[in-house]
Formats: structure tokens, C-alpha cells, sequence
């Protein structure tokens, strides 16, 4: 007897307000509590782009320096700031350091009509 | 070659402010500090010193990205320091400073400097704790807690870590030109290394790496015990600073660690508890793994207690 295939409804998940993210400014986020954050969302030119926490150097390694801090100072890249990976923050593509040519794991992001940021429950 | 350690590390950095609050709440104390740079020192005077990645005034880098600009190194006396300038004189340049330390550059294009050491002799009491059978134990009635709100500072620069693209021919630098000894081995990695007037375990650890990693893995400070340094790591972790690897303690070399990310582009350690060796000590050897490298890895979780109120993970109410 055929059975029913199991349907799985991808929930989202609200991680914060878009408009809290400003031009050339990123901000990590934990959307599933596992209590660091795993995920970091960067605007640029308007933008709203998001990456895995996880440079492509040392699988999985955290990027940030400090709550938030992906990005060099005049926020024109985004940096791995545990040996200097640097990568563009539209493409994720490394273009200077231990992984050039590697590219960051995009996370698909929403953004509502009221400007919730939202990400698909994993 | 009586080199005592290091002295200072020179960074170039794209964020004068905030790689001084990073250091600042590292621990380490800002002298002479402005918006263009400045220097953070440790108890016994070893120091980073940051500058803007622009200013002319510092070295080049040994690669691009690499954010160190230079390595000063502390020597016992001015013999030793003439006796470092005439050996490299042999086949480099070594320039004289007005401050009057040398200057010069290793086989791996790091920039190094020596100068007679600026390490301050200090007293204070390292961690020791209440072992039952052991002949020294803490005064009756002092406490092992550091009492919140104690200030808790690095006391001396420690180690750095560099990446090189011929790590045999980097060893042979310092050890046939500079007199450092080989104190343990990681097969196919690279060797500590521990120069001839120290008893540290190393200064310099020196890994082989691909030409486009060429630059620097981490550095360290030596903390007064494990307990000075978890607290802390801990009170960095809450400021947001992001965690790397650790708290955990090594195997070769024995010391406790915790590394972080750092605006340096490279990790930034604390460590505490480091073994010391001198002449009679044979050079072990092993392959690099997770087990050869730590004896144990703590996981950092939130504070949390049990009883009432507290439901993370259950709790007695």
C-alpha cells in the first residue's frame, strides 16, 4: 500500500529587524540557539547579503573578532580575523589569504514587509 | 647568543581604536597611546606596539596581509647585542637605531629587531593550589578565587607563532645563527624553539605553511596560573571577544591555552603554566593531531547553577 510522503513546511525564523543592519555594517546572529553565532548578515550598496559563520579556511572556524565585527575597518570586505582571509562582501569569494579563490556558504534571508529578517528553520 | 625572549611585537592595523580596546581589555596596560597607535604593556614592560597600516614609519610586512611588521627581541647585555650584528653582518644588513637596538631581517623575511631587554624584574606570587601530599600550599586562609573585580594582567610576552614557507631553512636561522635550541618537534609542522637565555619552553614556534599563508599563526602572554587565566579568558568572552580554541592545555610545552580571534589577522593566546627546560632536556618528537597537541579541551558554556529558577538543563525545584 502506498503511503503518504512525508511534507516538510520550512519554518522561518524572525533573527531581527533589517533596517537594525546599516550600510557596510554586519551583524552575527544564533537563529537556532546553539549559542554562538552561526550566521552574519552585511549590507552593502543597500544590500542585504548573509554568510555562514564558517571561514572556508579551517572548516567552521569563527570569523568575527568581536560580537559583529566581520568586516575590515571602512567595511569593504568581509575578514577572517583568525589569519586575515579576506573575501567581497557581495560574493563571498576570498581574494586575499589562506583560502584564496574559496567562497563562504551564502544562508538564504527574507525580508518581510514589515522589514523582519527571516531565515528558513533548519 | 644570550636572548632573553621577546621583547615587543609591532603591528600595523587598519583600526587604531579598536585594536587598542581589544588589547586594553586583553589586559595589557596603553602607554603613550594615541589615535595613531601606541604601546600596551604587560606587567614586566614586554609590550604590542600598534601603528596604522599606513604609517611609512614601519616596517614591511614579511607578506601581504601579514599585519606583524616586526619582532623585538630582549638580549641580556650590549656584547650580546654586538655579537648578534656582527653574525648577521655576515651576509645581511643590520641597521643601528637611534634608540640603539639593531635591525635586520631572518630567512623567512621576517623583520626582527634586538636590543638590550626592557623586561622589568617583578615579585609576585604564581597560582599554587592545596594538593594534599604536596610540601607547598597556599597561606592558610588565602583564597584561590580571584575575588570578583580583580584586575587580572598579563605579565610577560610570551611566544609567537610564525608560518614560513621553508620551515628547515627558518630553524636553521635561528638556531646555527641566533643560538636557539630545538625543545620538542612536531613532525612535519616545524619545532619549538627556545632561545639561550630563557628556560621557556619555546618563544618562537615555527610551522610550514604554503607561501600564501606566510605570516603569523598566533602570540601569547603568560598569565600568573590557570585560574587568572580561565577568569580572564572568561571576562573577554563576555565582552564579546570571539573565542577560537580552548580553555584547554597542551601537551608539548604544557600550557593551559585559550586562543582568540584578533584584529591582528591572526589569533591572539592566553596562556599560563608553561614548562621550563634547560640544556639537559631531550627534544621529544610527534605527529601533529588533536590528541598529540592538547591533553584536554574545555567547551565554554553561559554561567549557570542548579536549583530553583534555573531550567536550562533541569534543575532541583
Amino acid at each position: 500500500m502506498a503511503t503518504t510522503p512525508e511534507v516538510k513546511i520550512a519554518r522561518l525564523l524572525r533573527i531581527g529587524r533589517a533596517d537594525e543592519i546599516g550600510e557596510g555594517q554586519s551583524r552575527g546572529f544564533d537563529p537556532h540557539e546553539s549559542g554562538e553565532d552561526t550566521m552574519f548578515v552585511v549590507r552593502q550598496g543597500g544590500v542585504l547579503q548573509a554568510w555562514r559563520n564558517a571561514c572556508p579556511h579551517i572548516d567552521g572556524a569563527p570569523m568575527a573578532w568581536r560580537k559583529d565585527a566581520y568586516l575590515n575597518a571602512d567595511g569593504s570586505r568581509i575578514v577572517c580575523h583568525a589569519h586575515g582571509a579576506e573575501f567581497l562582501p557581495d560574493s563571498g569569494i576570498c581574494v586575499q589569504g589562506p583560502c584564496v579563490g574559496k567562497k563562504l556558504t551564502a544562508v538564504p534571508i527574507i525580508v518581510d514587509r514589515r522589514g523582519e529578517l527571516l531565515v528558513k528553520e533548519e | 647568543m644570550k636572548i632573553v625572549g621577546l621583547d615587543s611585537l609591532i603591528f600595523g592595523v587598519d583600526d587604531v581604536p579598536g585594536a587598542a580596546r581589544f588589547l586594553i581589555d586583553y589586559g595589557l596596560t596603553p602607554v603613550d597611546v594615541s589615535d595613531a597607535g601606541g604601546r600596551f604593556e604587560a606587567i614586566d614592560g614586554t609590550s604590542v606596539v600598534i601603528a596604522r597600516e599606513d604609517n611609512p614609519r614601519l616596517p614591511v610586512p614579511p607578506a601581504p596581509g601579514c599585519r606583524l611588521r616586526k619582532t623585538m627581541m630582549g638580549v641580556a647585555d650590549g656584547a650580546t647585542l654586538q655579537a648578534i650584528a656582527a653574525e648577521l653582518r655576515r651576509d645581511r644588513e643590520v641597521r643601528v637605531l637611534p634608540d640603539g637596538s639593531i635591525e635586520s631581517i631572518d630567512d623567512s623575511n621576517f623583520v626582527i629587531g634586538f636590543r638590550t631587554t626592557v623586561r622589568r624584574p617583578f615579585a609576585l606570587p604564581g597560582e599554587i593550589s592545596n594538593a594534599p601530599g604536596s610540601v607547598i600550599f597556599r597561606p592558610v586562609n588565602s583564597l584561590g578565587v580571584p575575588p570578583p573585580g580583580t584586575v587580572i594582567r598579563p605579565r610577560s610576552l610570551s611566544h609567537v607563532v610564525y608560518f614560513v614557507p621553508d620551515v628547515l631553512k627558518a630553524e636553521a636561522f635561528y638556531v646555527n645563527r641566533l643560538g636557539f635550541r630545538c625543545t620538542d618537534r612536531f613532525t612535519s609542522t616545524g619545532p619549538f624553539l627556545q632561545p639561550a637565555g630563557s628556560l621557556d619552553h619555546h618563544t618562537h614556534f615555527l610551522i610550514g605553511a604554503p607561501p600564501h599563508m606566510h605570516g603569523v599563526e598566533h602570540f601569547t602572554f603568560h598569565f600568573g596560573g590557570p585560574s587568572e587565566m580561565i577568569t580572564n579568558g572568561y571576562r573577554f568572552v563576555e565582552k564579546g571577544y570571539q573565542a577560537f580554541w580552548g580553555p584547554g592545555r597542551h601537551i608539548l610545552g604544557s600550557n593551559w591555552f585559550w586562543y582568540f580571534n584578533s584584529p591582528f589577522a591572526c589569533h591572539i593566546e592566553m596562556d599560563a603554566d608553561m614548562d621550563l627546560h634547560d640544556a639537559s632536556w631531550a627534544p621529544r618528537e610527534a605527529a601533529l593531531s588533536a590528541d598529540a597537541s592538547q591533553t584536554f579541551l574545555l567547551k565554554m558554556r553561559k554561567k549557570w547553577a542548579p536549583g530553583p529558577g534555573i531550567h536550562e538543563n533541569g534543575d532541583y525545584a
